[in-house]
């Protein structure tokens, strides 16, 4: 489970460059300024190239910060 | 390419001075495109920061318009810039009524476009993609079924491209390297387009956004091919079956080497040099490259390097003919070990081999050899190279066989370097000579149309093209010269000259000329020493008494205290003789 968290921390340092790092475990659409609604589609496919997955372009409102990603990524994405 | 892979390029280069700007023009949201894009030419220019630009959402044709001055555009046409109603979000209905005047509006949406592109500022490099994705489902043939509808379309667009083409420094994407890189099966991605509006899948969006920096900075091409005779120019070793064996003729089974031929011919034409080097008896090898049913004739081919040495020595000497560097030849050979003898005493030479008897090989070979080559348009200097290296290997020949620039024999060879002040500015081969010069080049400063436009804009800047012929013949313009005015000096900001017009004190007739014709008593020279430029470095240092290491000032007596006695017929443009 720590790795699936790593590898996110991972595709937010490239989708948010700018980011501080200690930002990003909580990171949200409201807190990031640049999380926009090209960057949300740009992380979506960041996500899927990391973990080889397909995600729904339709969940990009709904997943909307760091730790909504991660419990997905956990619950619905990497284990199915 | 992946986006992960583009964001991390993108970063990698965000600190990069001198940024590239191209303007990304669409009617769909660029997305990927965009990322993908600044990512490819990235690769592209690794000394400079690529930034591409998203224009007027929604609008190709006003995104094209509005364009604030970029170095490059890229214009991606797809069928919904055609007619709206071509797009899948668009609400309007599909049927016979559309097919009504489908191709009206088409023919008038591609004028648009074209009106566009003619209003961009000249020094601008475009790119134009035509449309990659399948068309909507209109149309009453079945999709394996070309409809009329669907063909008059296509010349609308063929007709548009050829127009549009005619423009310099427009490039229009090839749909068929398209077509190879990227299947069309797998191009269009129906949800992103319905949900988010970009239309591409990932994979397509990287074939395209690559092939658009390719042609938005079209990479240098080779300037020489260097091959090996037997079994790769023709079938057969020549010393052993004799010259009147060795085959490539259409009727055999050996007619690989004959297309081989065929594209050297044409590769000569074109102004690419192509020089023999094989391990071989030079006697037999003169009878069988005199047979007349060769296919890449014997006058297109110098120089002829035929002995037992090995080949590297024979590259090397060919290389000297030519005064180019390895970097920028192919070296083909049928024999991998000599092709690994050449690459290891010739660094950055692209050695290919040429694979005996394999059609799948050759015809790949062939096409790399095209890519490698490939120009986006000829000049006039293309057609005169050859010559050009031909009289200038005699021109050392004969200089090196007597005091190697004596004034004796300076002064028998009717040399006539002509100025021009005129036309430079706007001819292409003067900003090639500054992209491509190495040896004798002021800083070694690349620029591109847009840095060069700029400069030009300069109050009392000058451009000045120098050509030369002699009793040997014409060499075209050889060197450049940039710089501007201020008051009672000169600066120049580029100076650069072919290395084949050195040994001819092309150099000191340029530089009394700038004195004489500007009338100023000292210019300024921007300089940077670079691992290739030696002998500027030495020219300079003659005058200043040491090798320069940055900017540095030449006033007329420094200049005229060590300026050789000069031969040259000197003419402006005009042809008006200014001195003799």
């Amino acid at each position: 489970m720590d790795e699936i968290r790593t590898r996110l921390i991972k595709c937010f340092e490239t989708v948010f460059p700018d980011l501080p790092a200690e930002q990003i475990p909580n990171a949200s659409q409201s807190s990031v300024a640049n999380w926009d609604s090209i960057a949300a589609i740009t992380l979506i496919n960041v996500i899927e190239e990391e973990f080889q997955i397909t995600m729904d372009l339709e969940m990009a409102g709904e997943l909307d910060s760091f730790p909504k990603i991660l419990e997905y990524l956990k619950t619905t994405a990497v284990n199915a | 390419m992946t986006i992960t892979e583009s964001l991390a390029i993108l970063r990698a280069a965000q600190d990069l001075p001198n940024p590239f700007q191209i303007q990304l023009a669409c009617s769909f949201t660029p997305l990927h495109l965009k990322t993908l894009l600044a990512a490819h030419q990235q690769q592209r220019m690794p000394q400079r920061r690529a930034i591409v630009v998203e224009g007027v959402f929604g609008d190709l044709i006003g995104s094209i318009a509005s364009a604030s001055n970029p170095a490059a555009i890229a214009v991606v046409i797809e069928w919904q810039d055609l007619d709206p109603r071509l797009r899948y979000r668009e609400g309007a209905a599909w049927g016979r009524t559309l097919a009504a005047d489908l191709i009206d509006t088409a023919r008038m949406m591609l004028g648009r476009i074209e009106q566009a592109i003619g209003q961009l500022p000249p020094h601008v490099a475009v790119a134009v993609s035509l449309p990659t994705l399948p068309l909507v489902p209109i149309f009453h043939p079945s999709t394996w079924q070309a409809g009329q509808l669907e063909l008059l379309l296509e010349r609308e667009l063929s007709d548009f491209a050829s127009r549009v083409a005619g423009r310099k420094l427009l490039n229009v994407v090839n749909r068929r390297w398209l077509d190879e890189h990227s299947p069309a099966s797998n191009r269009f991605d129906l949800k992103s387009d319905l949900l988010i509006g970009f239309p591409y899948t990932i994979a397509h969006a990287d074939q395209l956004a690559d092939v658009l920096a390719l042609n938005l900075a079209p990479r240098q091409p080779l300037k020489g091919v260097i091959t090996d005779l037997d079994n790769t120019f023709w079938n057969g070793l020549v010393g052993e079956i004799g010259t009147d064996a060795v085959r490539w003729d259409p009727a055999s089974r050996y007619y690989l080497h004959g297309l081989y031929q065929k594209l050297l011919a044409a590769l000569a034409d074109e102004g690419i040099l192509v020089g023999i080097a094989s391990k071989n008896d030079p006697n037999v090898v003169g009878e069988a490259l005199k047979r007349n049913d060769l296919l890449c004739a014997q006058e297109k081919i110098f120089p002829v390097e035929v002995h037992w040495s090995p080949k590297s020595e024979s590259v090397g000497r060919i290389l000297k003919a030519w005064n180019i560097g390895a970097d920028a030849v192919a070296f083909i050979d049928d024999t991998p070990l000599e092709l690994a003898e050449v690459a290891a005493a010739h660094p950055g030479i692209t050695c290919l081999q040429f694979p005996v008897g394999d059609y799948q090989g050759v015809w790949n070979l062939l096409r790399n050899l095209r890519d490698l080559c490939g120009k986006p348009r000829l000049s006039e200097e293309d057609a005169l190279r050859l010559e050009s290296i031909r009289r200038g290997a005699e021109f050392q020949q004969q200089a090196e066989s007597g005091a190697a620039q004596s004034d004796d024999f300076l002064k028998t060879i009717d040399a006539v370097l002509t100025f021009d002040f005129e036309t430079a500015a706007t001819s292409a081969r003067t900003l090639e000579l500054i992209n491509k010069t190495n040896q004798f080049n002021l800083n070694g400063v690349r620029l591109t149309e847009a840095d060069w436009q700029q400069k030009l804009v300069q109050p009392g800047a000058f451009v000045l093209g120098v050509k030369y012929e002699d009793k040997f013949g014409a060499l075209g313009t050889i060197a450049a010269v940039q710089g501007r005015q201020n008051v009672n000096r000169l600066e120049i900001s580029a100076w650069v000259m072919s290395c084949r017009a050195f040994s001819r004190r092309i150099e000191h007739q340029t530089l009394k000329r700038l004195f004489d014709r500007f009338g100023v008593d000292r210019i300024e020279f921007k300089f940077a020493p670079t691992a290739k430029n030696g002998p500027t470095q030495e020219f300079f240092g003659t005058m200043l008494g040491h090798l320069p290491d940055n900017d540095f000032g030449i006033d007329r007596a420094q200049f005229e205290s060590v300026c050789p006695a000069l031969y040259h017929r000197v003419e402006e443009i005009s042809g008006v003789t200014l001195n003799g």
